[in-house]
């Protein structure tokens, strides 16, 4: 036998460990030499992914990346976010938004809105991207094709201030029963089903855009599913679209306005959802705007990039649910945690994201009132975070409900990493505060709206996008009959105070609705608004008039442009 | 050839006598020694092994005495220590309560060196920033200031210094008033303040003014005194106190990193000693049966391994998590350990089922047979010992992949319910913030990696010392 004795183990300790050495250096040479060689092979293979090139000034054209792929573009059925910033480049309705965010002309010249008819007058120029006019036909189809119970649309319910639109949807009238009319090509009326003072407001939204009748019927079924199974009227259309890769958008040659689509080409280069490698690709020059995230902030300002504020309009905010078994439902239990709750801590201390602002009530600040915003005209009530205060309302709910001690509170919420710290952060709050226990109950998208629908929650951390410029686009969420009141609240005052600001007609009177509403939230402790959210992000130095919105598409290019000398 | 002695014998009774017993015979084997105690004196003789062992028990008396010693609650949240390192800096100012601000009130006296009078106002601290500017926006000509001029300022925040054409950082409002109140996140720290004005189109104009300043920390009385920040007795506006000390820094929320280590190591050690161990004795006792009988019963027992197997390990414990009628926002530790036990058998079942096999073939335990021993005798005897090696390396390698999977079933919100940590669920929430606060990852990371190299050496030092054929090799 060779082998050497185990009693001396200082030499095969030492052998041992210079033979590891000598693996672990052979090891490291092997992947070193492995990296060399696959990043080689990258760069001879991947020569199709460098053509992304945030700014080609020579082309006119800039690279851009989509979070995800828009599940089809036909307008009558969309309801997502990516299917509204590319149907926001490739079509034109009859009003939309101009810069400065208010309501503009678009393929309507003019229109007029009076309690029992809205009529809107076409530009003869406006065409399609085969050359044919845009007449007020095309939109009588495309809103009877949105209403038509076989097509399924999310969103016909916004067509229901049409007369009949509502009974058309419901299947019980023939869609030739619509409230609609073209005396000539170029004027569309509408007969009103009740009167409704911000009706243009609605017509920016997407499932108002126009479809041309005899293009739709040719797709046999395939409409906007595809680059060629579309009808462009907006300032580009799809040049190219491979589905989960990428989309190039090119100008409209028919287009009318020279003021959009400056640049010749959107390249929609990369589609991912994931901020990381967004940012990367912003960081190697492929795309020119990427979302900055609360990690990625310090770095952005040591790399001295430009970075950008937008407030997306939409607010966040606590939901009690209303319902007769929840211990929830007692006024005085949710005004202990309204006065335990400090929003701005929330906003500045613990979730620390930039843009965000601290909630104060349901109508975000970029509503506009009468004249000036909503919320100069009608301030939000505020209350002090005061624990004494907060411990006697708690005490005063406990007798209420003859409750011995508080059963473990349910908090329903997301489960993304700003809900994880809101939650506990809530939890920790409510604890120390009110010895209140709280389970967190994290729950992925469509479980928690199946849980919110059914109501298996006591709190909610939810939120509300805008559908339309209006503050009722908020105002009616907490109708008893409005079915994304997940708390079914129910009072009737402010079923009536809704029922003004939908049905009056002067504008002050309904934002002195919208007022009472937003202090009988206050009041009543309906929902706690926790914050309005802002999105911060990075924009290239040369591409300059990129327009963010709060309604329709969230990024705009269609008035962007570049500059060379910047 | 000799002739044979003539001298008769006579034998008498008492050489019939038995001879008398002796209490004991000379010695001449070593001590007798018994297994186990072979076993540990030959682990002793490792000194790896043997610090592993140590290292493991001051791990669990950390876990397990830790919340004695040190008593900070890990779920309490010191929200002006937000992700602090170990070793920070806990000077803090005692300053009266924020109060909100509406603009400078009285006459003001602006800086002049720079194009819009851009001025701190008061002291800048942790509460809150405070700037207020003059507009120099006029009419065409020399008329006076108007409101119709002003279109609004965009003020932007920076931590680094503004060399001339940079960009001026992170905007943080657009304002048509001549103020602004900065609260977002303020650090003791340095920052740059940019104010650019506006045109018309809400585009920024050349006019624009930076200034400097150091953020103070500060913390009112009333919060001093909550979180028993003052020691000796009454404090007054201008004190500086010492804020909570946070030996290993703070998470996210301000939680002390320490206690969440101590509780964490509750769970992950939990998890991650008594299941394996529960699930490897299940193993060895199923494996050594199927290995000892052989035959149709070894086939049968081995089949339903395999379909043991085959079930997905997320969905029993989905399943479990519903039979125990554990709700969501519960503790799912119990459930994860069933789950564990019933379906990682296989296994190790497997591993000691082919040693088993092997060592029944082997001439010694053929020879044991031959002489008689029992069945106990030869399980006891030389199977057992024979498959120490093989088991307790298992069970090694096992520990580490059950931190890990809790780890992963807390992160995806089955394991340990938030605010409890586990040294998994750190490592996940840590992982977030890896470039900007290494150490919210680095400390459980650590503390895992620990566990793990002390249970591997550990079980490397005991297959050795309790493997019975290298008894003889000394």
């Amino acid at each position: 036998m060779n082998s050497k004795s185990p009693s001396n183990s200082h030499t095969s300790a030492y052998s041992l460990s210079r033979q590891l050495g000598v693996y672990f250096l052979l090891a490291i040479v092997f992947v070193v030499g492995l990296l060399l060689v696959l990043n080689q092979l990258a760069g001879l293979m991947g020569t199709a992914t460098q053509e992304a090139q945030a700014v080609d000034i020579a082309n006119n054209s800039i690279s851009a990346a989509l979070s995800e792929e828009p599940p089809q573009l036909d307008s009558s059925k969309t309801t997502d976010a990516s299917s509204g910033l590319v149907l926001g480049h490739v079509m034109e309705g009859l009003l939309r938004m101009d810069l400065k965010d208010r309501l503009g002309p678009a393929i309507a010249e003019r229109w007029d809105v009076t309690p029992t008819h809205a009529t809107f007058w076409l530009r003869k120029d406006a065409k399609w991207s085969d050359g044919q006019p845009i007449t007020a036909a095309d939109f009588i189809f495309a809103w009877q094709l949105a209403l038509k119970p076989e097509t399924g649309s999310e969103y016909a319910s916004l067509l229901y201030p049409i007369e009949n639109a509502e009974a058309i949807n419901s299947g019980e009238l023939p869609t030739s029963a619509l409230g609609l009319s073209a005396p000539d090509p170029q004027t569309l009326v509408v007969k009103l089903a009740r009167p409704m003072a911000f009706f243009d407001k609605l017509v920016v939204f997407p499932t108002f855009l126009p479809i041309r009748e005899d293009f739709y019927k040719a797709t046999q079924g395939r409409f906007g599913s595809d680059a060629e199974e579309l009808l462009y009227s907006g300032p580009y259309v799809i040049k190219n679209w491979v589905h989960g890769a990428s989309m190039l958008l090119e100008r409209n040659p028919h287009y009318w306005d020279s003021t959009r689509g400056k640049l010749a080409q959107v390249n929609f280069a990369y589609i991912t959802s994931d901020a990381t490698a967004t940012l990367n690709f912003f960081k190697d020059k492929r795309i020119a705007l990427a979302g900055l995230q609360a990690e990625n902030l310090t770095e952005a300002l040591r790399l001295k990039w430009p970075i950008r504020r937008f407030a997306d309009g939409t607010v966040f905010y606590m939901e009690f649910n209303h319902r007769v078994d929840r211990l929830s439902r007692n006024l005085n239990f949710r005004k202990a945690i309204q006065h335990s709750l400090d929003m701005e801590e929330l906003v500045y201390k613990v979730t620390k994201l930039p843009g965000y602002m601290p909630g104060k009530s349901l109508f975000p600040e970029w509503l506009i009132g009468v004249e000036k915003p909503l919320r100069e005209e009608y301030p939000a009530s505020t209350v002090d975070i005061d624990r004494a205060e907060a411990k006697a309302y708690l005490e005063l709910a406990q007798k209420e409900l003859g409750l011995k001690d508080f059963p473990e509170i349910t908090l329903l919420t997301g489960d993304n990493p700003v809900s994880n710290i809101q939650s506990e952060w809530l939890q920790e709050v409510l604890k120390k505060t009110l010895g209140l226990t709280i389970k967190i109950d994290k729950q992925i998208f469509k479980q928690r709206l199946a849980k919110m629908s059914s109501g298996d929650f006591d709190l909610l951390l939810g939120g509300w996008g805008p559908d339309y410029n209006d503050p009722l686009t908020f105002g009616d969420l907490f109708a008893s009959w409005n079915l994304n009141n997940r708390g079914r609240y129910s009072s009737e005052t402010m079923d009536a105070l809704i029922l003004t600001a939908q049905s009056a007609t002067a504008t002050p009177d309904r934002m002195e609705a919208f007022g009472d509403i937003q202090q009988q939230l206050f009041d009543d402790v309906v929902i706690l608004p926790m914050y309005e959210r802002g999105i911060t992000y990075v924009v290239h130095p040369q591409l300059k008039g990129v327009k963010r919105r709060v309604i329709g598409a969230s990024i705009d290019y269609t008035y962007a442009y570049i500059d060379p000398d910047a | 050839m000799s002739e044979p002695s003539t001298t008769t014998w006579h034998p008498s009774p008492s050489d019939f006598a038995p001879k008398p017993k002796h209490k004991s015979a000379d010695a001449i084997t070593r001590p007798a020694m018994s297994y186990w105690q072979d076993a540990w004196r030959r682990l002793k003789e490792n000194k790896r092994a043997l610090f592993s062992l140590y290292l493991i028990i001051g791990l669990v008396t950390f876990t397990l005495a830790g919340p004695y010693l040190w008593t900070i609650d890990p779920s309490a949240q010191d929200l002006d220590q937000i992700g602090i390192t170990p070793g920070a800096n806990r000077n803090v100012t005692i300053a009266p309560a924020y109060q909100p601000w509406y603009g400078p009130t009285n006459e003001l006296y602006y800086d002049d060196d720079n194009a819009l009078g851009l001025t701190l106002v008061g002291d800048a601290t942790s509460q809150a920033v405070r700037l207020a500017w003059k507009s120099t926006l006029r009419g065409p000509g020399s008329a006076p200031y108007s409101d119709q001029f002003n279109h609004g300022y965009v003020i932007y925040r920076t931590l680094f210094a503004l060399e001339p054409s940079d960009a001026f950082g992170l905007p943080l409002m657009e304002t048509k008033n001549h103020f602004f109140e900065d609260r977002l996140d303020l650090q003791p720290t340095d920052y740059y303040y940019t104010v650019v004005a506006l045109d018309s189109q809400g585009l920024e104009t050349g006019q624009f003014a930076t200034i400097a300043l150091t953020v103070k920390r500060v913390i009112t009385i009333l919060e001093a005194q909550q979180r028993g920040l003052t020691k000796n007795g009454a404090v007054v506006e201008g004190d500086q106190i010492e804020l909570a000390l946070h030996p290993f820094g703070t998470d996210y929320l301000g939680r002390d990193m320490l206690a969440r280590l101590i509780y964490g190591g509750q769970v992950s050690l939990f998890i991650g000693i008594f299941a394996p161990l529960l699930y490897v004795l299940l193993g060895v006792i199923y494996g050594s049966i199927a290995g000892f009988m052989g035959g149709g019963i070894d086939q049968l027992m081995m089949r339903f391994a395999d379909f043991a197997v085959a079930l997905p390990f997320l969905l029993f414990m989905i399943l479990l998590k519903v039979i125990f009628g554990i709700g969501p926002g519960e503790s799912g530790v119990l459930p994860m350990l069933v789950a564990m036990v019933i379906l990682l058998w296989p296994a190790p079942a497997r591993l000691v089922r082919g040693q088993i096999l092997q060592i029944r073939e082997e001439s010694y335990v053929s020879a044991s047979q031959l002489l008689g021993a029992s069945t106990n005798y030869l399980i006891f005897r030389h199977m057992i010992p024979n498959t120490m090696g093989v088991i307790l390396v298992t069970i090694t390698f096992q520990v580490p992949s059950a931190i890990f999977t809790e780890a992963f079933l807390s992160f995806i919100g089955m394991g340990v319910a938030p605010p409890t940590p586990s040294w998994g669920s750190m490592c996940n929430d840590g992982i977030k913030s890896m470039l900007t606060r290494p150490h919210e990852l680095f400390f459980p990371a650590l503390f895992i990696s620990i566990t793990v190299l002390a249970f591997n050496l550990l079980g490397d030092g005991l297959r050795d010392s309790l493997d019975a054929r290298m008894r003889n090799r000394e």
